[in-house]
């Protein structure tokens, strides 16, 4: 499974948390999970709620610690202990998360471009690009709301292209659609699919959705309940560019997802 | 008539916020009224009325000895906001870096915060005379721990899934108290400016009441001493506009400040 080109690599993970008071021992979460993500490859990893997916991403990006394991980016050994965390490895890992984080007290403009300011990196082409995203995920006209004034769908769109901006080579989304009504998030498949042929990504999406885990992704790995592994590796062989408008109806599709549906039980 | 509507911390319906202004003349009135009543009650040299005090404030306004009494209290409680208030609120976002620090110093920090301080201002004179350094020192010790407490609340608040995000854009811990925990505080700082900008003041004039030669709780106190109330009462109703000034320019500075927040929806109460 692993290979020299490999953009980001786990092997043998395994993570539980601090036992709670009065509580000997927690159960684990993740244990032995191995798998490798390639270069530009949109890698969709599908699970069960409480699977653990959230706890694996939140590794990946170093906001948390691992309790084993080991992780290679391009190659080179990750130190995944509590203390020696380095969230988003310099920038290089995106990380969308399952809540959208916005910064309460910022306009939607300033909390888009809220890592471009950190990085010191805020200038009139990345403000030209900017304006780009914003466009290709109707955000346009909104610039001075308040997330409080904006629609849970707009959040996550804003919360997204935030990520989308900066462009870290490596992004992790973590059920970024989860919340959106049906037609918003097919719109919003489509627009990734769009950004993520542009600048071709290495993207890792989590979800729990076995529909929209082969329709956007590359290859599919399936995991178990709790302790979560990887069960189940599929290709999709579905050729792109995907019109995911009705993509029940794309070549394969149907096969795939019942093989899935099954694993999954 | 928004501004007072916007002074609310409830929603009112806009039909009867109309009435808030007149409301609130009427009660002032009421209020004068009873105090009018209570003088010839107790008679007026123990209590005397409200023509009495102002037509006493408006004469110590002339004379300038208003103006230099009441700058000489502001100050003092405006150095002892300063000196206190910012290492108070400070103080947190240090300990933030620190938990074992925290931790360590929380029984201390206690253990401080009970100490009455109205107990301590016989040290103070003997360590600093009755000047205004006294003064200063009494307010700072005072309105230290109001802003301290309130600000470990705020910085106790912050959401570590935003700064996990910060964090992975690529803020540096600098970046983070900036951008996150400071924005987080700001609310509290001001719930904690309200309570403490008054104790500032009170806690100028009590100390001017101990030890002064000038000051609105000298005059207060010189007035006592003279038996002249209607000296007492105007030095306390001066007292109560500084208070009421300064709370309107927190307010405003306030509003301004955290504009972001939801605004109370306009349902019905
Ligand atoms: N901070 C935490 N402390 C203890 N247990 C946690 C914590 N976060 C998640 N878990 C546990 O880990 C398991 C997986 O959670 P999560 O990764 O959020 O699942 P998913 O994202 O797949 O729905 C759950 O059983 C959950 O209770
Ligand atoms: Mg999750």
């Amino acid at each position: 499974m692993s290979s020299p080109a490999a953009a980001l690599e786990v092997r043998r993970l395994s993570k539980r948390f601090p036992p709670r008071p009065g509580q000997s021992e927690s159960p684990w979460v993740l244990s032995d999970l191995s798998f490798c993500v390639g270069d530009s490859e949109f890698l969709t990893i599908v699970g069960p709620s409480g699977s653990g997916k959230t706890t694996l991403l939140n590794i990946l990006s170093q906001v948390d610690g691992a309790s084993g394991g080991e992780m290679l980016f391009r190659g080179e050994s990750i130190n995944l202990a509590s203390a020696a965390l380095n969230p988003g490895l310099n920038c290089h890992i995106g990380y969308v998360t399952q809540d959208d984080n916005l910064l309460p007290w910022q306009t939607l403009i300033d909390n888009v471009t809220f890592p471009l300011k950190l990085q010191g990196r805020l200038n009139q082409e990345s403000m030209a690009r900017m304006q780009g995203l914003l466009k290709a995920v109707n955000l346009i006209g909104f610039d001075h709301y308040y997330p409080h004034e904006l629609s849970g769908g707009m959040r996550k769109r804003a919360s997204l292209i935030r990520t989308l901006a900066y462009d870290p080579p490596i992004i992790l989304m973590d059920e970024p659609f989860g919340a959106v009504d049906a037609q918003t998030r097919t719109q919003l498949q489509q627009d990734l699919l769009r950004l993520w042929n542009l600048g071709r990504k290495t993207i890792v999406f989590v979800t729990h959705d076995i529909g929209e885990a082969i329709a956007l992704g590359d290859r599919v790995l399936v995991l178990s309940r709790s302790p979560a592994r990887v069960i189940y590796e599929h290709h999709v062989a579905i050729p792109r560019p995907r019109d995911l408008s009705n993509f029940y109806k794309l070549e394969g599709f149907g096969d795939m997802y019942e093989t899935v549906r099954k694993e999954l039980l | 008539m928004s501004a007072v509507a916007e002074s609310l911390p409830f929603p009112v319906p806009r039909s009867r916020r109309r009435w808030i202004p007149y409301g609130r003349i009427g009660v002032a009135l009421a209020c004068f009224a009873l105090w009018q009543f209570g003088s010839y009650w107790m008679g007026k040299e123990w209590l005397p009325g409200p023509v009495a005090t102002f037509a006493r404030i408006w004469d110590l306004a002339l004379s300038a000895q208003l103006f230099r009494d009441s700058l000489v209290t502001f100050s003092e409680a405006a150095a002892g906001m300063i000196l206190g208030g910012v290492g108070g609120a400070a103080l947190p976002f240090l300990l933030r870096l620190s938990p074992r620090l925290l931790k360590a110093s929380e029984p201390f920090l206690s253990a401080a915060f009970g100490v009455p301080k109205l107990a301590l201002a016989p040290l103070f004179i003997l360590w600093l005379g009755i000047g205004i350094m006294t003064k200063i020192v009494f307010v700072a010790s005072i309105v230290f721990f109001l802003m301290f407490y309130n600000g470990m609340a705020g910085i106790l608040s912050v959401d570590p899934r935003l700064v996990a995000m910060a964090r992975v854009a690529g803020a540096s811990q600098w970046q983070v108290t900036r951008h996150i925990v400071w924005n987080t505080t700001v609310p509290f700082l001001f719930a904690g400016l309200k309570i403490a900008l008054p104790r500032a003041i009170s806690g100028a004039v009590v100390g001017e009441f101990i030890a002064a030669d000038s000051g609105l709780g000298w005059y207060i106190n010189n007035s006592r001493s003279l038996n002249d109330t209607v000296g007492v009462l105007a030095g306390v109703i001066v007292v109560t506009i500084l208070v009421i000034v300064v709370n309107a320019v927190l307010q405003r500075s306030q509003a301004r400040s955290l504009a972001w927040r939801p605004v109370s929806r306009d349902m019905v109460v």
